[in-house]
């Protein structure tokens, strides 16, 4: 490795700096504040380190990592988003008893193990990244140690260890026929040799991942897992690790070429299709938010598959512009429903929102916007980013995909309009302690920059456009 | 020497990966549903382990090494999750932790 290399490697090498020194701090002198502006400096340095690692051009680190604009620009997401989920959680955690500074440490690895994922050429950097993020958010999910947390911890390291050792028999398999394991040789040993067993691998490998961006049929541990998970853990799950994960997805899948292999794109699309029916579908049917917001990330996951099967430049463009917009909003969401509380606990039940604008005007306002633009309507960043995968989905003529998107987007109309509906009802007299809202300032601040972006981002979308043509386009 | 051949080395793992995910279906004890999935990992190292030694290249054994290590995080974290949880049930049985429906 030369100098340049390890440039290149600076904006995961601060991560891992990071992690390691919180572990020094916490073992000194414990500090929920301190734990959480090392973090923040932490996640900032790395973010800064992007520009100059991107000045070195598109590099080959090892035969592991591309440290390439694409890696970069989903690096920067992940950065961004975690340091949103970290502030979040300092809001939501301080009131409780208990060691909370290790969250952070988890928080760092998981971010670190997603833009490992982000900037993986080879199967054992996919497969440690993936780890990395994986073995983190079991603990995460069941940090506060309540009954429901620790069930959806265990039920997602059931899932996700069943998965992961899916994916891993779909690379040994791949492996098998090629002989190697770095995506760009594969692609021309794939066409001399496509036999039975590499598109068998391929389609394990498929499942694999399908699992971990939870899309239809493999979407059973995600419900639970969001419900039971503590409401910033949610969103990291909702948002760091399906970007990581759906970056390398793209990425691998750009280069081996999903399009030659018939039965491959076929299974897609009918994952695609599933996932925008049945999610929106499901999500009608819950009384939980967190549950409804579970069910409508496995509709975006499907409606972000239709880009994805479309392929091209554009294709990254949409995709790409879509897991931004994607983020933004449900960070924002989810901080919202982690920023009720509700007599001691989360307010997560339906009910719990009844009259929330009379209480709480602008966290109402707030999550109404989250919602709408996750909704795609005109002037937040959902509509543009449909507006895209749209573009994509009919310059690519997948009629029936185009369809099921409008279909699905539909259906999700009504579950979103009647949260907003109840969050504008006059409350039912004094009755209950509902939600009543503590927010301080950070979480405000946070919640209100989220929104920032959402509009600008649905107003004037152009200059993050620009940069993702700029930099994200993968050759 | 006579060498066995590759493809028998996948069947054994693919067999073994379906002896363990049927064995993650129909176990309701999450021991043993942890057991089945080191079965299904162990198994993906075996055909990591096959491709290795038919292209004779270090890189399949060396992701065995990997895979070895995941399993340890992958135990040790669910063993103290299984502690937890026990802790809260009584119980072992994975059917009984289903407060969430829907």
């Amino acid at each position: 490795m030369s100098g340049q290399d390890f440039i290149s490697l600076l904006p995961l090498t601060v991560l891992a700096a990071t992690v390691v020194l919180i572990m020094l701090a916490v073992s000194v002198y414990r500090s929920h504040i301190l734990v959480l502006l090392i973090t923040l400096a932490g996640l900032t340095a790395a973010a800064a380190m992007l520009p100059l690692a991107a000045g070195s051009g598109p590099r080959r680190v090892t035969s592991l990592l591309v440290v390439d604009g694409y890696a970069l620009f989903y690096t920067g997401v992940i950065l961004a988003a975690t340091f949103v989920v970290a502030v979040f959680s300092f809001v939501y955690l301080r009131k409780q008893q208990g060691q909370q500074e290790e969250l952070y440490l988890l928080l760092l690895l998981a971010a670190l193990g997603a833009a490992v994922m982000a900037a993986s050429s080879h199967f054992a950097s996919l497969f440690l990244g993936l780890e990395l993020l994986s073995s983190s958010l079991f603990i995460l999910i069941a940090y506060p140690r309540g009954r429901l947390n620790i069930e959806a911890g265990v039920k997602y390291l059931i899932l996700a260890s069943v998965s992961t050792s899916v994916l891993l028999f779909g690379m040994a398999f791949i492996y098998d026929q090629t002989g190697t394991m770095q995506f760009s040789r594969m692609a021309a040993l794939a066409d001399a040799n496509a036999g039975v067993l590499f598109t068998t691998g391929l389609g394990l490998l498929a499942v694999g991942l399908g699992f971990k961006l939870a899309l239809v049929p493999f979407h059973m541990w995600t419900a639970d897992v969001y419900q039971g998970a503590p409401a910033p853990v949610t969103a990291f799950v909702a948002t760091v690790s399906k970007v990581g994960v759906f970056a390398l997805a793209l990425r691998f899948f750009s280069q081996v070429g999903i399009r030659p292999q018939a039965h491959l794109f076929l299974m897609f699309a009918l994952i695609a299709i599933a996932s925008m029916l049945a999610g929106n579908l499901l999500a009608l049917t819950q009384d939980n938010v967190k549950r409804i917001l579970a069910y409508s990330s496995i509709a975006h996951l499907g409606y972000l598959l239709v880009a994805f099967l479309a392929s091209g430049p554009l294709a990254i463009t949409a995709v790409t512009f879509y897991l931004s917009a994607y983020t933004a909003t449900t960070l924002g969401a989810f901080g919202v429903v982690g920023m009720t509380p509700c007599r001691g606990r989360e307010a997560d039940a339906v009910e719990d929102y009844r009259g929330l604008f009379w209480r709480r005007p602008w966290l109402a306002a707030i999550f109404a916007a989250m919602l709408f633009s996750l909704a795609g309507i005109p002037l937040t960043a959902g509509f543009i980013g449909k507006f895209y995968l749209l573009d994509a989905g009919v310059g690519s003529s997948l009629w029936l995909l185009v369809f099921s998107l409008v279909a699905g987007s539909g259906i999700s109309l009504y579950y979103y309009l009647r949260l907003v509906v109840v969050m504008y009802m006059r409350p039912r007299g004094a009755s209950s302690g509902e939600a009543t809202a503590s927010c301080p300032w950070a979480g405000s601040l946070m919640l209100t920059a989220l929104l920032a972006v959402i509009f600008w981002l649905g107003v004037y979308p152009a200059p993050l456009i620009d940069m993702i043509q700029k930099t994200a386009a993968l050759k | 020497m006579a060498s066995i051949p590759a493809n028998y080395g996948l069947l054994l793992a693919a067999a073994l990966f379906v002896l363990g995910f049927a064995g993650v279906l129909a176990r309701r004890n999450i021991i043993f549903m942890l057991l089945s999935i080191e079965i299904m990992v162990n198994a993906s190292g075996l055909a990591f382990v096959v491709g290795g030694s038919r292209w004779r290249q270090p890189d399949g054994q060396l992701m065995f090494i990997f895979i070895l290590a995941m399993a340890a995080v992958e135990v040790s974290l669910g063993l103290a999750l299984v502690l937890q949880l026990y802790h809260h049930l009584k119980s072992l049985d994975i059917d009984k932790a289903s407060r969430m429906k829907g």
